[in-house]
């Protein structure tokens, strides 16, 4: 089940789609990435680290904020077109 | 509407423009597409101007051309005294001719000069604004003006307008299409290439301008003496179909549609450094507004108006 | 908790599109293909593809290239033939635009336009698995095996008998939606095609795609009764998309409700097209306005090239696309059209079509089309509205109705 629990600004949307995409790329890189390749290797999984950490901030902060709703084994969705935030139920 | 006729009588011909005269032999337009040229410039209610080459034109050609009321463009080096007497407008192929001409005063000058050497020329360009009533100065080589040359070319023409401005305060007022165009007009006046202007070259067929005829391989004749001009789609020439001119304000600019074929593929675009050069003319004619009451030419924040126009 | 996020449609009018011409190579010779100078020969070099990417990536904030998002398209001939090359240029933008600390790192997509062929094979399968949250692929299919085998045909020789290809692309489309859920097939339509459009795209539909786009094609190839016939057919797609209530899950871009209407001349005057925005580069480094400005694509003109990767991009040659305006290139009728909107055109095929040498001349070829298709398009709303209203379910369509990515060319 989805429902619309609420809504971010579209500065709040564009600062987590700009990390979700990050997020996304840094992983494609990790795939094609060696170790051979050390000073950028280190430098992707440094990056992965920030990312990672920016992200659950992002939520954490935005919950916070707008103090949504949440459910045991639910998840929090966010529609990059409308800024809407959804709980997803199983 | 066409308004005027441009008749290039030889493929040697002086170029009074940006574009490069034919070096290759002499070929004379024939009698027969002279005579027509002129009969379809009467029948048309044009008015037509003769392009001439170095050499002495044959008799024939000349007793075919005073049949019609006409202006003479001639070169500064032309071999035939009488027709340099009698020019309307002389041209100038370079700095280096300045020091061997004899000047009249009552004729107009082109000086078609390099970039490097007029920025280099200030004083061969005041001997010349001295000794004649108007002055047009063309540079050949538009496409090399960069965006570091701006300051030098407003600098030249800082110095000009002081020139100029002696000149006035003797008493000659003198034309100088660089500086004092731009006062003088109160809209666009442009060479207006295909649309009030075209050209009949040697080989009997219509261009836009002469200009058009050193490219005629690449298809931009606009019909033959046979049928007439048939320009295809005439409203580019036009000032309200060239998005970027229609809205800018250096009324003085040739707005050379070879030029803008040249560098932007399009008749009805011109290309960055025309653009540039002109609005450097423009601002340059600032300073010579006390010579002009009741004229106004404001400030504005861009060189180019491609910034302004761009979608 | 589990956080996910979904992305439907992707910065839109936001992105540069840079596309690659890879090769000029296609197992099909599709009759209506514009593409007139195809062969086997100009497929692009890894020297080309990299110099081409290190002249774009060191030029980050040129204007013409600060975009927030970016999409590097490829495009052939069909693309995935050459998927090795594909798969290198892919990786070397990656690892460069991460290790450049370049901003489009954040925002990019690969976008491919394939006939569908070889996207089960294994090349292209791993090339999907490495690139999958970035990736843009529409697969070509235009209807029923008679509309797909009429025009879509493998090359052949002469004496060859003709084989049509809906066979070797249906197969696909299952995994292809499996892999990209809600993705949309862009049909073609030229004269011959018109007695299958409304059995075609309910095909499409059947075979799970949600989203048809569907388009008239630019040229002049239109004959007489082919308006009316074309009407038709879309009245009739209309009443069975709307008597089965298909308008809920499902959408054709033939049917929109801001298009038939008089365009303003100061508000409605910017270009459709986006050449001049977009960048392509063929096997030879040339870059282009778009790619039908490429020599390959264009029957009675030069082609239109703005640079290469040795010399850099000339700015003046983009100076007349990038001041374009609709009236400027349009001939009176248009302008004073009262059904003007959503009538399209291609700036390539503008040029291609030109009395002379100009992308000022707006071709007007599919005039006649455009009105039919208002007409229909009429007949859909009027009919679809007044259903939802005898039902009273207008207000609950409108909530819901599916949303439609902006028509592109």
């Amino acid at each position: 089940m989805k429902k619309i629990i609420g809504k971010v600004t579209p500065e709040e949307k564009q600062e987590i789609q700009s990390l979700f995409e990050r997020r996304n790329g840094l992983n494609e890189l990790a795939r094609i990435l060696t170790a051979d390749n050390a000073e950028l290797y280190e430098k992707l999984v440094r990056d992965m680290g920030e990312t990672g950490t920016r992200f659950q901030n992002w939520w954490d902060r935005m919950a916070a904020k707008y103090q949504w709703e949440s459910s045991d084994g639910g998840n929090w969705e966010i529609n990059f077109d409308t800024c809407e935030i959804y709980l997803v139920t199983k | 509407m066409i308004k005027y006729l441009i008749i290039q009588v030889d493929d040697t011909s002086v170029s009074y423009c940006h574009y490069p005269a034919l070096t290759g032999k002499p070929r004379l337009i024939s009698l027969d597409d002279l005579r027509a040229g002129i009969l379809w410039a009467m029948k048309e209610n044009v008015t037509v101007q003769f392009v001439y080459p170095s050499y002495r034109l044959p008799d024939e050609y000349h007793r075919v051309i005073e049949s019609i009321d006409h202006a003479d463009i001639v070169p500064a080096g032309c071999e035939d005294t009488g027709l340099l007497d009698k020019a309307d407008v002389i041209v100038l192929d370079g700095m280096s001719r300045i020091a061997s001409h004899t000047f009249r005063s009552n004729a107009a000058y082109v000086l078609r000069t390099s970039k490097e050497d007029l920025l280099t020329g200030r004083d061969a360009v005041a001997y010349l604004l001295d000794r004649v009533m108007r002055l047009n100065v063309v540079i050949t080589d538009v496409e090399t003006f960069t965006d570091d040359d701006t300051e030098r070319y407003g600098k030249l023409l800082g110095s000009l307008a002081e020139a100029v401005a002696e000149q006035y305060a003797a008493g000659r007022n003198v034309q100088f299409n660089l500086l004092t165009d731009r006062l003088m007009l109160d809209r666009m006046n442009n060479c207006n290439a295909g649309w009030e202007t075209i050209a009949l070259a040697p080989d009997g067929r219509f261009y836009p301008c002469p200009a058009f005829y050193g490219d005629a391989d690449k298809g931009y004749n606009i019909g033959d003496l046979h049928l007439g001009p048939d320009i295809k789609n005439p409203q580019l020439y036009r000032l309200d179909h060239a998005p970027i001119c229609r809205r800018c304000d250096a009324w003085q600019c040739r707005r050379c549609t070879w030029l803008n074929c040249r560098l932007t593929l399009e008749v009805n675009t011109p290309g960055h450094q025309q653009c540039i050069m002109t609005h450097v003319e423009r601002n340059a004619s600032r300073r010579l507004l006390p010579l002009f009451p009741g004229t106004e030419i404001p400030e504005i924040g861009y060189l180019d108006p491609f910034d302004i126009a761009k979608n | 908790m589990e956080i996910k996020e979904t992305d439907n449609g992707w910065q839109e009018g936001m992105a540069k599109s840079i596309t690659f011409i890879v090769t000029k190579d296609c197992q099909l010779a599709c009759k209506y293909c514009y593409l007139v100078g195809k062969n086997e020969k100009e497929r692009m070099s890894w020297e080309t593809a990299k110099a081409a990417i290190d002249y774009i990536l060191d030029r980050e904030h040129d204007e013409m290239f600060d975009t927030e998002s970016v999409i590097f398209d490829f495009i052939g001939g069909e693309p995935f033939l050459e998927i090795e090359l594909i798969d290198r240029i892919c990786d070397y933008l990656k690892v460069q635009m991460f290790s450049r600390n370049h901003h489009w790192f954040n925002s990019y997509r690969f976008s491919f336009s394939t006939n569908g062929i070889n996207y089960d094979s294994e090349p292209v399968q791993r090339f999907i698995g490495k690139n999958i949250g970035h990736l843009s692929i529409g697969i070509t299919i235009d209807g029923t095996r008679r509309k797909h085998d009429l025009n879509r045909v493998w090359k052949h020789s002469n004496g060859e008998a003709e084989r049509g290809s809906y066979d070797d692309v249906v197969r696909n489309i299952p995994l292809w939606l499996n892999q990209f859920p809600g993705s949309s097939t862009k049909v073609t339509i030229s004269s011959a095609d018109i007695p299958y459009i409304c059995e075609s795209v309910l095909h499409l539909y059947s075979l799970g795609i949600h989203e048809v786009n569907i388009n008239c094609v630019f040229e002049n190839v239109w004959n007489e009764g082919d308006d009316i016939a074309f009407e038709q057919q879309l009245m009739q797609l209309a009443d069975t998309i709307i008597d089965g209530d298909l308008y809920r899950d499902y959408a054709c871009s033939f049917f929109s409700e801001h298009i038939g209407k008089p365009l303003d001349p100061v508000n409605d005057n910017q270009n459709w097209c986006g050449a001049g925005r977009m960048l392509s580069i063929d096997s030879a480094g040339n870059f282009y306005p778009c790619t039908r400005f490429a020599q390959y694509s264009l029957r009675s003109k030069k082609a239109w090239m703005i640079g290469n990767i040795h010399d850099g991009i000339d700015k003046n040659r983009l100076r007349p696309f990038l001041t374009l305006d609709r009236l400027t290139q349009s001939p009176r009728e248009c302008i004073d059209c009262e059904v003007a909107s959503g009538c399209a055109w291609c700036q390539g095929e503008n040029y291609d079509a030109a009395d002379t040498p100009t992308i000022y001349q707006r071709a007007t070829a599919i005039c006649k089309m455009h009105k039919a298709r208002v007409r229909a398009n009429n007949y859909y709303w009027n009919k679809l509205y007044r259903k939802l209203e005898l039902e009273g379910n207008r207000e609950e369509y409108e909530k819901n109705k599916p949303a439609r990515k902006p028509e592109t060319c």
